[in-house]
């Protein structure tokens, strides 16, 4: 029997495999041996099972497999169910955790309390953006008023200080500067008070003699009765 | 296959640690089977995990006495690669029109990660660029026998057809295969 390119074609899987019998693969060989069709194309069907044969198989992508258990059994911390929630538990229990939950809420109150919102009397209208910056903006006009207050009261506070510090100044030095002064200065033949009167005395005297004047004015009978 | 067949049945019982053994068992061979058959990675995990979803789902319909959990899985992931080609038929004919032959090979290999094209190696890629271009009957034959080295038997329990089709089929996607590597100028050595 003489084996057509057809007959090639159908059983070149057979005889790749080992499946003829001896007779058919004698044909199989005469044939494609002699065909310029057969010859190259058994030839590379042989070579890609070959190729084919060799080719590895991919790696297993490290997250399909957690992919597939999460979608056939659902979220991993659902499988452990309650003794997963006690471990998320255990977790907040650590110093760190309470030290960090401490200085958030912290803030938060420092937060809000610039705000303007009262954690005792919460409102929802006190959250919204306008009012907050409205409380905002009187807190730092507040604050800039106070300080302003703060540092001009401070001023104050210091002119009538040094005021005084003057005052008990003056007292103290004018008894020390007349009482020693006046003592090893005395000499002989020279009195305490070299110039004729004190400004205040001088005062005094033209005071009196001003009002002496007005008198007279006021009374001219009195003064001619008295002149004569 | 003993062993498969004990972990289904802790499974059927609520086992969830024999499940993650059962995945982890054939999640590799699964993966490959989608991948040699779509060509492209991000489709393969996602069909593999459809695969077994629906095994998952499916589990109490296996009976052992009519073969592997291996071969029956395989089923199931044929039966999804099939339904995923007829889904995506329609974008395929669009893209062929969009870009003829020879671009569609460079764009294949273009869109494939430099790991992948090392392992692959560059004859193995243009065979797998042309697996991909064979019609999905052929192409699911070759695979699993030339790719997944199954027998013909298990073969003939996948595809669930006669053995002289499996035959004409694994035959026929060979010569196939060649011809279109020929047409892209790949001669194997």
């Amino acid at each position: 029997m003489t084996w057509t390119c057809d007959l090639i074609e159908a059983r070149l899987s057979d005889y790749l495999e080992g499946l003829l019998q001896e007779s058919e693969r004698a044909a199989f060989e005469a044939h494609a041996k002699s065909c310029a069709d057969c010859a190259p194309l058994v030839s590379s069907v042989r070579s890609l099972v070959g190729e084919m044969h060799s080719m590895g198989e991919l790696e297993t992508p490290p997250r399909l497999v957690y992919a597939i258990l999460d979608k056939t059994l659902g979220p991993r911390e659902t499988v452990t169910g309650w003794q997963g929630f006690l471990n998320v538990i255990r977790g907040f229990a650590t110093p760190k955790f309470a030290y960090g939950a401490a200085s958030v809420m912290a803030t938060l109150i420092i937060v809000l309390g610039a705000s303007g919102f009262s954690l005792r009397k919460p409102k929802l209208a006190d959250l919204r953006p306008a009012a907050i910056y409205q409380t905002a903006d009187r807190q730092v006009h507040l604050v800039f008023a106070r300080s302003v207050k703060y540092v001009s009261d401070l001023r104050v506070v210091y002119e009538i200080q040094s005021r005084l510090r003057q005052d008990e100044n003056n007292l103290q030095t004018t008894p020390e500067e007349m009482l020693p002064k006046s003592s090893p200065e005395k000499n002989p033949g020279q009195t305490d008070d070299h110039k004729p009167s004190q400004p205040r005395q001088q005062n005094r005297a033209n005071e009196v003699s001003r009002h002496l004047k007005m008198l007279a004015v006021e009374l001219p009978m009195l003064g001619e009765r008295s002149i004569r | 296959m003993e062993q498969d067949a004990q972990l289904v049945q802790q499974c059927l019982q609520g086992d969830g640690s024999a499940w993650e053994e059962l995945v982890r068992r054939h999640t590799r061979r699964i993966f490959n089977i989608c991948y040699r058959f779509t060509g492209n990675r991000t489709d393969a995990e996602d069909l593999s995990q459809d695969v077994f979803l629906r095994v998952y789902r499916t589990l109490g319909s296996y009976r052992s006495a009519h073969g592997g959990f291996a071969t029956w899985a395989t089923s199931v992931t044929r039966n999804l690669l099939i339904d995923h080609y007829r889904r995506t038929k329609r974008d395929r004919i669009t893209d062929s029109l969009d870009d003829k032959m020879p671009v569609v090979e460079n764009k294949e290999s273009a869109g494939r990660r430099p790991d992948e094209q090392a392992l692959l190696g560059e004859l193995s890629m243009q065979v797998q660029s042309a697996l991909t271009r064979l019609s999905p009957e052929l192409r699911e034959a070759v695979i699993l026998r030339d790719l997944q080295q199954l027998e013909y038997a298990e073969i003939q329990t996948v595809l669930a057809v006669p053995e002289g089709t499996v035959k004409s089929r694994i035959n026929r996607g060979r010569i196939e295969l060649a011809r279109i590597l020929q047409q892209m100028g790949v001669r194997p050595a």
